[in-house]
């Protein structure tokens, strides 16, 4: 599968990918300000024929309620399909993504929100990319469940 | 809004001093949307000045914030014909019709507003982005320069000129603005992403330019003073500038970036066309280097898989046992389809199947050894097993493919893609209840799996049960909204849509169908009109390369695979109808399904609801009611909720005919659309363009069915018409025809020729059939003619089979029950032609699960789940 920065045309893709993967959705509108905003930080994975199959959509916050929180990356939602999985993509799309944030934004850290309930995508983030629970927030899906905020440091990058 | 010199005491614009200061503390209160407030003070004015247009207007323009619409609109009208020279009242008027998404409207009530303030920044600026909407350039160009020279010091000012000039086919003037607006900058910015975004679009400008040394120069310079930050970016422009200039730097660079991301294909195009190679030619060179590059990145796919494409013979045969192994021993789910696309050459088919069938053999555990002492892994075996039957089920052999899964069923029954695989392998037998009903046996053995959850629903709705699907698709969407459809047509679902508007179709349900595919083209258009406010945002982001990128989908938003499939599904209806208009009337009643109805009621008493609410809301006297703005975007009514209106609408091809019109230019390549564009022009009257559309398909495929029974339909058209086609369109019309079918042969020799031509073929039996039709021949002949079909030299799909048996059915034959007899023993799976009484028990099991119809399974929601869910284990 082919792993590349996410362009323009992507944004379709990516949005109808998050549709049939996950419970929470965007509108187009939302794929579009992120591709623009941050154009640097989104990744996609596509199968032979040139179908999103995976994507990382990401950006970085620059001010938080916290005005004295440091510069971080904040993934907003990544997925691959069922069917690719095991092929260690999504690993791989958050790798590009966070050398970005890194290099680019000087970002310190990176976030991100899991259901509390998602072994699978927990065992990722915390054994294979090596992020650590910050917080829990409660009640933070619609359908009432907590979620993890986790976090990367970048304190060896420059 | 701004307001500028006092007008004179005689002129309706006058104001005396008090409401002449309410009036600018009304255009403060609007900035700030203090809606209840301004609607006061506006009140106040009109007590004194009842016919003052600027406060009429501005008055209609609070209201239609507050949601009073209709009411505000028409004080909008009433403000501008009471003061046709003030700036305001065009603005205001402009605002209300972008609201409406009337963008070349309001475009024209702004350029009346600049005609009486010129130099008014906020107008000049919604100016430009209509112009951009509207892909307006030259006049972009010129707005875009007097932004500039009103305010020189505002960067994005500079910017935005450059983008004007490009967009407008003027690189070299965008290169001057650009290199004139760094001259101004004092201090360049380090480390700045804004700066190092607007550099790395000169450096674009530059390369379009074809400019490469200069070009390069500037991206090393600024990579080197750390003014461009991504490196990503420097890293491909680089590897590209150096290769187009033929530098030797270029393998490096290449290189490198191969090495920041190895699993991306184009970097490896790009090192092999630097070392002039591609990836079709001189394989033993490519294959060499491939080979280091899966040397120095053992973990990376791409060099192994690329490998794949371009060896042969014994060579392939070594890779690809190599590559099959590791992927089955690792468990790699989307193995198959990976090299699938190799399929194209049957000796690698070939090969991958023996390499496949040995491995089974050899990883088969031996009954006669106990378990515990197997020499391979079991999981291996199994994921052969699944390999070889999606090989199998793919050549149409779907019997082994089915034995194969049970054997691999057997052996872990909790393996959702195995039942995946079984409901795709019936599908594609025509089996669709034995399909979704192994579909929802996958789902369940994993209940979180979003995927899963709509692959199922999908597969109940090929199964024509739209009802329970929307159940299913339930499970995921918000409980608040009216119906799971509604939600996910709210989240741009265009999956959803399709699927839906299809299975309508499928039913006869013709309204609803239509309804469907209506709105997958509300989700383009709103995609389109998404862009509107990113004219003005990305330019203050300084995010220019990837701004144009997104105009250039955005011009190109129709090509998408939905869209193309639910405006020919939308036309065929049109035309269907519009040729016989009975099965819209016999279709309407009864249309909907019991969810459907359900949920119409629901959204009809929600929709009351919230009607009354905001008529009560309006009789409690608004003013001092609600400071809630509700924006200028007209939300979106919908009046015919049941496509009724739209099925009967009088002006069906000229819907067809939009709906089709954006393809012309956008899907050039694909023959349905033009198919589709000749049945709408020609019943237009549009000679001409049928004519074209003709050209165009036999340009793609000459031979194909559907353009034959067109060209054949064309010379009877002709040939049938009381008064010949007027010039020029008419010879045009008829040259065109004689090139493709000449004036000395009958139509109906030209029909039997193509038969024997074709003679093996279902789709061109279908097809002489048609066109047999379309000049008037008996239904015996037709029916002679397609149950041809049924001797064993015809290649026939169940896909055709579905055609045929639907065409037999319009032409109310009586041997629809003897053809679908034979289909039936012929699609030995296929229950897509079994009686209707076989039909209904079908329906009754395939809604009921292996779960709850065998004591013995235990394959709840909460089984354990053997492939559960992990992204990127074997990282």
């Amino acid at each position: 599968m082919n792993i590349r920065l996410a362009k323009a045309e992507d944004v379709v893709g990516m949005q109808q990918a998050n549709l049939v993967n996950l419970p929470e959705n965007y509108h187009i509108r939302l794929w579009i300000y992120h591709i623009i905003t941050w154009p640097q930080l989104s990744y996609v994975a596509e199968d032979p024929k040139g179908r999103i199959i995976g994507y990382v959509l990401a950006k970085i916050d620059e001010e938080s309620e916290d005005k004295t929180a440091d510069i971080h990356g904040h993934i907003n939602s990544i997925s691959v399909m069922r069917s690719y999985r095991r092929l260690g993509l999504a690993k791989k799309l958050m790798l590009l993504s966070q050398d970005a944030m890194a290099s680019i934004y000087k970002a310190k850290y990176v976030s991100l929100h899991v259901r509390e309930t998602n072994k699978a995508a927990l065992g990722l983030y915390r054994d294979t990319l090596g992020f650590k629970v910050a917080d829990t927030e409660k009640e933070y899906y619609a359908d009432g469940e907590n979620a993890y905020m986790m976090r990367f440091n970048f304190e060896n990058e420059s | 809004m701004s307001k500028k010199a006092v007008a004179p005491k005689e002129s309706n614009r006058y104001l005396s001093s008090k409401e002449s200061t309410l009036f600018k503390e009304l255009l403060s209160l609007y900035e700030a949307k203090q809606l209840k407030k301004g609607l006061k003070t506006a009140d106040q004015i009109l007590k004194k000045h009842p016919e003052h247009g600027e406060t009429l207007c501005m008055k209609g323009l609070v209201l239609v914030h507050m949601g009073r619409r209709e009411e505000g609109v028409e004080l909008v009208r009433k403000g501008i014909r009471m003061d046709l020279t003030s700036h305001i009242v065009w603005h205001v008027f402009g605002l209300i019709q972008k609201g409406e998404k009337k963008y070349e409207d309001a475009l024209k009530s702004y350029t009346q507003a600049l005609r009486f303030d010129k130099d008014n920044m906020n107008l000049l600026r919604d100016v430009a982005q209509l112009q951009t909407q509207l892909r307006v350039y030259d006049g972009l160009v010129e707005t875009r320069h007097t932004l500039l020279r009103l305010r020189p010091t505002a960067r994005q000012n500079w910017i935005a000129l450059a983008v004007a000039y490009h967009l407008s086919g003027h690189l070299a003037e965008a290169k001057k603005v650009l290199a004139e607006y760094e001259k101004t900058l004092k201090n360049v910015p380090h480390y700045d992403v804004e700066h190092s975004e607007t550099l790395l679009y000169h450096v674009r400008v530059l390369e379009e330019l074809e400019q490469h040394s200069e070009a390069l120069a500037l991206l090393d310079v600024s990579a080197k003073d750390r003014t461009i930050v991504d490196k990503t970016a420097i890293m491909e422009i680089r590897a590209r500038l150096l290769l187009k200039l033929k530098s030797d730097e270029a393998e490096h660079a290449w290189k490198v970036l191969v090495e920041h991301n190895p699993e991306c294909y184009d970097y490896y195009k790009g090192y092999m066309l630097n070392q002039g190679l591609s990836l079709d030619e001189n394989p033993a060179e490519a294959l060499a280097i491939l080979h280091e590059f899966s040397i120095q990145f053992p973990k990376a796919n791409v060099p192994r898989r690329l490998s794949l494409s371009l060896a042969s013979g014994e060579e392939f045969q070594t890779l690809a046992q190599a590559y099959l192994l590791s992927g089955l021993t690792k468990g790699i789910p989307s193995l198959f389809v990976d090299v699938k696309s190799l399929y194209t050459d049957t000796t690698k088919l070939k090969s991958l199947q023996d390499i496949a069938e040995s491995i089974r053999k050899d990883t088969t555990p031996d009954p006669s050894v106990a378990s515990s002492s197997v020499s391979t892994e079991p999981t291996t075996y199994l994921w052969v097993l699944y390999f070889l039957a999606q090989h199998y089920s793919y050549l149409s052999e779907y019997l082994k493919a089915l034995e194969l899964l049970e054997l691999a069923i057997a052996h872990t029954p909790t393996l959702p893609e195995l039942y995946t695989c079984k409901a795709r392998t019936l599908k594609r037998a025509g089996d669709f209840f034995g399909a979704s009903r192994a579909m929802e046996d996958a789902r369940l053995l994993d209940g979180q799996d979003r995927f899963l959850n709509t692959k199922s629903a999908k597969y109940r709705m090929r199964a024509g049960f739209i009802d329970e699907a929307s159940a299913l698709l339930g499970l995921f969407t918000k409980k608040d909204a009216p119906s799971p459809g509604a939600d996910l047509e709210e989240m741009q679902s265009l999956f959803y849509l399709l699927e839906e508007g299809d299975a309508h179709r499928r039913a006869g349900r013709l309204n609803l169908a239509l309804k469907k595919y209506a709105a997958v083209q509300r989700v383009f258009d709103d995609y389109e009109d998404d862009q509107y406010d990113f004219h003005g945002y990305s330019l203050r982001k300084f995010t220019i390369n990837i701004y144009l990128n997104v105009l250039n989908w955005e011009d190109h938003l129709r090509s998408h695979p939905s869209y193309i499939k639910a405006a020919i599904a939308a036309s065929r209806i049109f035309v269907n109808v519009f040729d016989n208009p009975k099965i819209a009337s016999g279709n309407i009643d009864g249309g909907a399904t019991d969810a459907e109805k359900k949920a119409k009621k629901k959204a009809k008493k929600a929709q009351k609801e919230k009607e009354d609410a905001a008529k009560k809301a309006a009789s409690a006297t608004a003013p001092t009611s609600t400071n809630e703005d509700k924006g200028l975007d007209v939300p979106y009514k919908d009046d015919d909720p049941d496509g009724i209106k739209l099925l009967s609408s009088p002006e069906l091809l000229e819907l067809a005919a939009k709906l089709l019109q954006p393809l012309t230019t956008l899907a050039q390549s694909n023959i349905e659309v033009w198919i589709a564009i000749y049945d709408v022009a020609i019943r237009r009257d549009k000679h001409l363009q049928a004519a074209q559309a003709l050209t165009h398909a036999r340009t793609l495929d000459p031979e194909y069915p559907d353009l034959h029974v067109r060209v054949v339909h064309a010379r009877h058209f002709v040939s049938t018409l009381p008064e010949p086609i007027p010039s020029p369109s008419g010879p045009v019309f008829i040259e065109t025809i004689q090139k493709m079918l000449p004036e000395e042969v009958s139509p109906e020799t030209f029909n039997s020729q193509y038969l024997q031509n074709h003679s093996t073929s279902g789709k061109a039996i279908l097809a002489t059939a048609q066109a047999s039709c379309a000049l008037g021949a008996s239904l015996q002949e037709m029916e002679d003619l397609i149950f041809t079909v049924l001797r064993d030299e015809v290649q026939l799909d169940i896909k055709t089979a579905l055609e045929i048996s639907s065409f037999l059915k319009e032409l109310k034959s009586s041997r629809l029950d003897e053809l679908h007899q034979a289909f039936d023993v012929r699609f030995t799976v296929s229950t897509a032609f079994k009686t209707s009484d076989e039909l209904t028990k079908l329906r009754e099991w395939a809604l009921t699960t292996k779960a709850n119809d065998s004591k013995s399974s235990d394959n709840g929601v909460d089984a354990p789940v053997e492939n559960e869910a992990e992204l990127g284990k074997d990282a």
